[in-house]
């Protein structure tokens, strides 16, 4: 998990410190590029291509976490 | 010994206009010029004049290849020419760069509408043409002007495109090994709606109601006449797409990525580059990176990295993959330079 939060501090230009399971996405950016990046940050971690659609609706940093093993189940 | 194509000059044209991270920084706030670079890999885009097309642009890359002194137009006995961006509907702009170019008339010319994909699905058709006798020296020219068909506020595109053409001259060859080939083909319409224009052809003609501009969940506008990209399900699609057929490829060749000089990827952005790269774990030293000072060019971004290989006139084993716009994606083998 400290590798994903390692990483999308670096989409949100944040430390790491600051990542958790309760970071809201809307307090950082949360657009077109930092979703791009994401599925480009979980497919190197997890070896899972999350779908852009489902990453839209994410509120949390938890939210995406929840996606992962959705993505490995289907 | 058989007939093959070969790759033996390769020129390149980009319009006068640039298009740089400040330029952009300056009509998007939240962007500054300095994350633009970091995340695009771009510095520059080129961007064609209003009344400059694919045409024009693919006719001075054809002439600056002719410059080269190796054949002149009455050498050409086939044109292909990528473009997503044609002059006319009709009639094929391949028809009107023979006669601008001064190619003589008793040969094939002909358009093909493919986008990122469409330099390696050229050098395909060139090897056809080429091992089957139809031609002995194919011109591919690519030329796209993708930025007539972007919104300017739309930044998520905006920032990745350039407009460019290359001409690629393809000669006959006798050799033992194939000197274009063997080739990886793909092709997935289900991505269709991810990249797209929308309206103006024949399904959706464009209308006033075409024509609104919206925002969408990002801030960009654009209306159903501009270019729309699915930026997550082109990421998705590439980093499944890529990597398989850098497999099958590898299989077919009965190769590994280690007896390859270099390896060409459709220059898409730094990020789906650099992703890329590390997936299929490509030393940095072969992997060549060349959109900086122009962007991503559509069909022209591998034969733009290609050509200091290819002047240089080395002898390398180079690995292609073109993927984007269809879906399309298209991996090969090619041999450059004197061994």
């Amino acid at each position: 998990m400290q590798t994903l939060y390692a990483g999308l501090a670096e989409i949100f230009e944040i430390d790491t410190s600051e990542v958790g399971p309760d970071t809201v996405l809307a307090d950082h950016n949360w657009d077109s590029l930092a979703i791009v990046s994401t599925i480009a940050l979980v497919d190197e971690i997890c070896s899972e291509l999350l779908d852009g659609a489902a990453l839209g609706e994410c509120v949390t940093v938890s939210d995406i976490v929840a996606l992962i093993p959705q993505a490995r189940a289907a | 010994m058989g007939t093959s194509g070969k790759i033996v000059a390769i020129a390149h044209h980009l319009p006068k206009q640039v298009l740089s991270n400040d330029d952009l920084a300056a009509l998007y706030p939240a962007w500054p010029a300095d994350k633009i670079l970091e995340k695009t890999g771009i510095q520059n885009r080129h961007i064609a004049a209003p009344d400059e097309t694919a045409v024009n642009l693919a006719a001075a890359a054809a002439q600056a290849l002719f410059a080269q002194g190796r054949v002149g137009p009455g050498d050409i006995d086939y044109l292909l020419f990528c473009t997503q961006t044609p002059d006319h509907v009709l009639p094929t702009s391949a028809c009107i760069l023979q006669k601008r170019l001064g190619l003589r008339t008793d040969i094939g010319a002909l358009d093909f509408n493919l986008g990122c994909s469409g330099f390696v699905y050229g050098l395909s058709l060139a090897q056809a043409l080429i091992a089957s006798g139809q031609a002995r020296r194919v011109l591919l020219l690519t030329a796209d002007t993708y930025s007539k068909l972007i919104h300017p506020m739309d930044r998520g595109v905006r920032s990745l495109f350039g407009d460019g053409a290359a001409a690629t001259l393809i000669e006959a060859v006798e050799t033992e090994t194939p000197a274009l080939g063997p080739f990886v083909l793909g092709t997935d319409g289900e991505g269709a709606e991810n990249l797209i224009v929308p309206a103006g052809g024949f399904r959706q003609p464009r209308t006033e109601a075409t024509a609104v501009v919206e925002a969408d969940a990002s801030g960009n506008l654009r209306s159903a006449e501009h270019l729309y990209m699915n930026g997550a399900a082109i990421m998705a699609f590439t980093l499944g797409a890529v990597p398989a057929a850098v497999d099958q490829l590898l299989a077919r060749a009965g190769a590994s990525l280690d007896d390859f000089d270099a390896v060409v990827l459709h220059q898409a952005s730094a990020l789906i580059l650099d992703r890329l790269r590390r997936k299929l774990a490509i030393p940095e030293d072969k992997f060549v990176v060349a959109l900086r000072d122009w962007g991503n060019t559509v069909s022209s971004t591998i034969p733009l990295a290609l050509e200091p290989l290819v002047r240089d006139g080395r002898a390398r084993r180079v690995l292609l993959v073109g993927f984007g716009v269809g879906y399309s994606w298209a991996a090969a083998q090619i041999l450059i330079g004197e061994p």
